[in-house]
């Protein structure tokens, strides 16, 4: 079964290839004289039978000649394979015989039984030229065959450029080509100083010719001409209005024979060359402007389709993800600038990267462009891509065209840490400072727990402490003051009376002296000096004996004299409580010695 | 009076209990933590909060854990309640701001006048019971001061008893002002972290609101209204919009 497969495949592909191999094909030059003689010839690279010349030829040509045949082989070694190829050719002469256009249908030959058809033609016949009949003798007069001085005015020699389309929209390509035209009997020998038109206000891509310059028979004005091509540029014209191409100028030089002088000169051929300057005429392209853009409108003006793809739609966070647009057609495809991809605004979105590969051909600019849309997820989640909406300008219908691109729903799950590592984010950049560095470690001792939303501060024992401490303190105060105020007051009030009672308590002792009560006299003299003393000094009574007396007395700044004066009472006295010593005059002088004591001590001791 | 006292015989032993329980979390927790198991570090740091206790120890200890656990979020959350309760505690500033450097969103706050800044570098010295006990020891010895000046008979005792007088009683009150600014800060907690790993902030409380900024988890801002379910936030930077209730923890 696969053999079969196989064989039939084969089968088929040799049927192809040598379907394929048989070329038949007609040619003639395209443009050609009234009444002049022209070549039509048919090629085969086969064997073939039975060659039917195009249907209603004779209509239109006189067929003068054929066919004369002809045979070449043409032999070629390719990687040590050899191949050769016969090429069978029948070559017809004719004339037209009206002027005009004439299309020359499909001629037809047989090849083992096939018929085969050859393409079919166009020949603009147009009138005959001002010198038929020199070219036309040129097999009779080889001596005049040699190409006569062709006046080298504007009709015979210029240039110009040829614009395809001459009203256009702004951005709308026109494909100019610049041709040179020559005479057929004006011999071009080259070209010096070319000054290529530049143009202004459009955006150019040159088309790919061949090098050499092929001239081809042209009919322009209903002359014949040989036409150049120097240049092919594809126009895409930037600003609205009138645009003109300046003229161009190149030179061309031209043998030209130069008219023999003597009957000696036409031995020799005598040629020079002459330079010739052609100047074009400056071509004027009318540009209208666009009508009012869309909003996606990105400056394309052709005929674009557009498609996308996305590199993943199931992805981990800071994962990339790439978004291709690719935008294909006919038109300024390089101008065109990269449409927006609106997205979630927490995506790290860089900048679209555009490619563009394009090729100019005689049809005008084609190619694709492809836009890459880089962005990273930060976050997880499902998140739509929208579609991206891509407006062009239709020159053909005058209208714009909206197309976009499918819309993605991008499933987003959480990485780890570890497999984004292609990402650089600014979180990333600190991670790198932060190597090496990590969280304190926990606190330990006693939790120190409280209850939830519990201070110290505004709780009652808080303010209650405030109030303590005042309420004491003003407690206090008023205690204290109120005690030193009485004490100031008791000391004040027996310091005053403590003379009084002490000469009132001696005045009872002079009583008790008058009376003999020896006991009584001694005991009220010794009260008098002891609550004098105690009232006096601030000394309370229990604290009262003979050495604080005198220690008070010391700092008192009482004189030693009264001191001594003072103890020999007190001694004279205590001495008399437990010996009583009779003698009236002895009590008199104790008396008299106590009162003066006591004034005395009233005047040292002050307060 | 009987019943009183057989009710709080039968209440003790809870209140004891309770206590030794989370004393005994807290040292289960601690070791779980050390020898790296932090998920059972979390929970039974958690378990020590539910009971209504709290403390920046345990809330500082807790957001290590969370960590350690890579819940940044949860981490930022209980370092900053930590800092509430202990605002001046090196090792949270510095867990907190190692935390930080992993929110995305990055804001550059607004700069504050100088006076305001050393004022709240100045409150900020101590939590509110430390100036609560400032103020009481500054009044006391503002009443000492004050009893000398009034009993003292030497001029110079009086003289300086009246200005330290003086300033004890600046110092009290300031201490006073600071206890209370301390507790509004407890009390009133008016920031918030973002939990939502991104959250559209938009012009008005509803759906349809304008989306003003995106921002995203562990960020920390400033609640300022509260409508339905959404909430007016303010960022440091001074930008205000309002966001859905359920992206947003209190601190």
């Amino acid at each position: 079964m696969k053999k079969l497969v196989i064989y039939i495949f084969l089968f088929c592909a040799a049927i192809a290839a040598r379907a394929e191999q048989t070329r038949f094909t007609m040619s003639a030059p395209s443009a050609v004289e009234m009444g002049q003689q022209f070549r039509l010839s048919f090629q085969i690279n086969d064997r073939g039978t039975n060659l039917q010349l195009p249907p209603g030829l004779s209509d239109n040509f006189q067929i003068l000649m054929g066919p004369s045949t002809g045979q070449s082989t043409s032999i070629q070694t390719i990687n040590g394979k050899t191949t050769s190829e016969v090429t069978f050719s029948y070559t017809y002469i004719l004339r037209a015989k009206s002027e005009g256009t004439f299309e020359i249908r499909p001629g037809s030959i047989e090849v083992n039984g096939k018929v085969f058809e050859s393409n079919s033609l166009s020949i603009q016949v147009v009138k005959a030229q001002s010198q038929p009949s020199q070219s036309q003798g040129s097999t009779t007069q080889p001596q005049q065959g040699t190409p006569q001085n062709v006046d080298l005015d504007k009709d015979n020699l210029f240039v110009r450029v040829d614009l395809s389309k001459r009203n256009v929209y702004r951005g709308e390509q026109i494909i100019a080509t610049v041709k040179l035209y020559v005479n057929p009997n004006v011999p071009v020998h080259g070209f010096d100083e070319v000054n290529l038109p530049t143009y202004e206000g459009f955006y150019t891509q040159d088309i790919d010719i061949p090098q050499q310059i092929n001239f081809t028979r042209e009919v322009y004005n209903d002359k014949i001409y040989q036409v150049g091509i120097l240049k092919k540029t594809v126009l895409f014209p930037q600003q609205n209005g009138q645009l003109t191409i300046e003229p161009f100028s190149m030179a061309l030089l031209i043998r030209q024979r130069v008219k023999a002088r003597s009957f000696f000169d036409d031995f020799f051929d005598n040629y020079r060359t002459v330079k010739a300057r052609v100047t074009s005429d400056a071509v004027s392209v009318n540009v209208k402007d666009l009508p009012t853009e869309p909003a996606n409108f990105m400056g394309g003006v052709g005929n674009f389709n557009v498609s996308s793809e996305i590199s993943n739609t199931d992805v981990t966070t800071n994962d990339a993800v790439t978004l291709t647009m690719n935008i294909s057609g006919n038109g300024n495809i390089r101008l065109v600038r990269s449409p927006e991809l609106t997205l979630p605004s927490d995506f790290e979105v860089y900048d679209p990267r555009a490619t563009d590969n394009v090729q100019a051909n005689d049809n005008g600019v084609s190619g694709n462009k492809t836009i890459e849309y880089l962005f990273q997820p930060r976050f997880e989640g499902d998140y739509e891509i929208p579609a991206i909406k891509f407006a062009y300008f239709n020159p053909s219908t005058g209208k714009y065209v909206t197309k976009s691109t499918d819309t993605y729903t991008l499933h987003v799950e959480k990485g780890t840490e570890e497999q984004s590592t292609t990402v650089i984010s600014s979180r990333r950049k600190e991670d790198l400072q932060l190597i090496g560095q990590d969280i304190r470690f926990i606190k330990s001792g006693k939790p120190m727990l409280q209850v939830k939303g519990h201070t110290f501060y505004g709780s009652t024992i808080f303010y209650l402490l405030y109030m303590i401490t005042a309420v004491m303190f003003v407690v206090l105060y008023f205690v204290y003051r109120k005690k030193a105020r009485e004490n100031a007051n008791i000391a004040l009030v027996r310091n005053k009376k403590a003379s009084r009672v002490a000469v009132k308590r001696l005045k009872a002792a002079a009583g008790y002296m008058k009376q003999n009560n020896d006991e009584a006299f001694h005991e009220a003299i010794l009260k008098a000096f002891w609550g004098y003393l105690s009232d006096k000094l601030g000394i309370p009574v229990a604290d009262l004996n003979r050495e604080s007396a005198v220690a008070k007395l010391n700092d008192s700044n009482v004189s030693e004299e009264v001191i001594k004066d003072f103890e020999e009472v007190v001694d004279q006295c205590e001495f008399a409580q437990y010996a009583p010593v009779a003698g009236s005059e002895a009590r008199q002088d104790l008396y008299k010695k106590a009162e003066t004591t006591m004034s005395r001590f009233e005047k040292q001791i002050k307060r | 009076m009987k019943k009183i006292i057989v009710l709080l015989l039968i209440i003790a032993p809870f209140f004891v209990f309770a206590q030794e329980t989370n004393e005994q979390l807290w040292a289960k927790a601690n070791a779980f933590y050390t020898t790296e198991e932090y998920q059972q570090a979390v929970s039974t740091y958690e378990q020590i909060l539910a009971t209504e206790e709290e403390s920046a120890k345990v809330y500082f200890n807790l957001g290590n854990a969370y960590f350690k656990t890579g819940d940044i979020n949860n981490a930022i959350l209980n370092y900053e309640r930590a800092k509430v309760l202990a605002p001046h505690d090196e090792d949270i500033t510095f867990n907190l701001r190692i935390a930080n450097q992993y929110v995305v969103t990055q804001i550059e706050e607004l700069p504050k006048p100088f006076f305001l800044r050393w004022k709240n570098s100045i409150i900020n010295k101590y939590p509110a019971d430390t100036w609560a006990t400032i103020s009481i020891a500054s009044f006391i010895l503002f009443l000492l001061l004050l009893g000398g000046f009034f009993f003292s008979k030497t001029v110079a005792v009086k003289r300086l008893s009246f200005w330290i007088g003086i300033f004890a009683i600046l110092l009290s009150g300031f201490a006073l002002s600071h206890a209370a600014q301390q507790k509004a800060r407890i009390n009133n907690r008016n920031t918030a972290i973002v939990f939502c790993p991104r959250v559209t902030v938009k012009s008005s409380p509803s759906e349809t609101g304008t989306d003003l900024f995106l921002i995203y988890e562990g960020l920390k801002l400033e609640i300022t209204d509260q409508l339905d379910t959404w909430t007016e936030i303010k960022l440091a930077d001074g930008n205000q919009g309002w966001l859905p209730d359920s992206c947003i923890v209190r601190i």
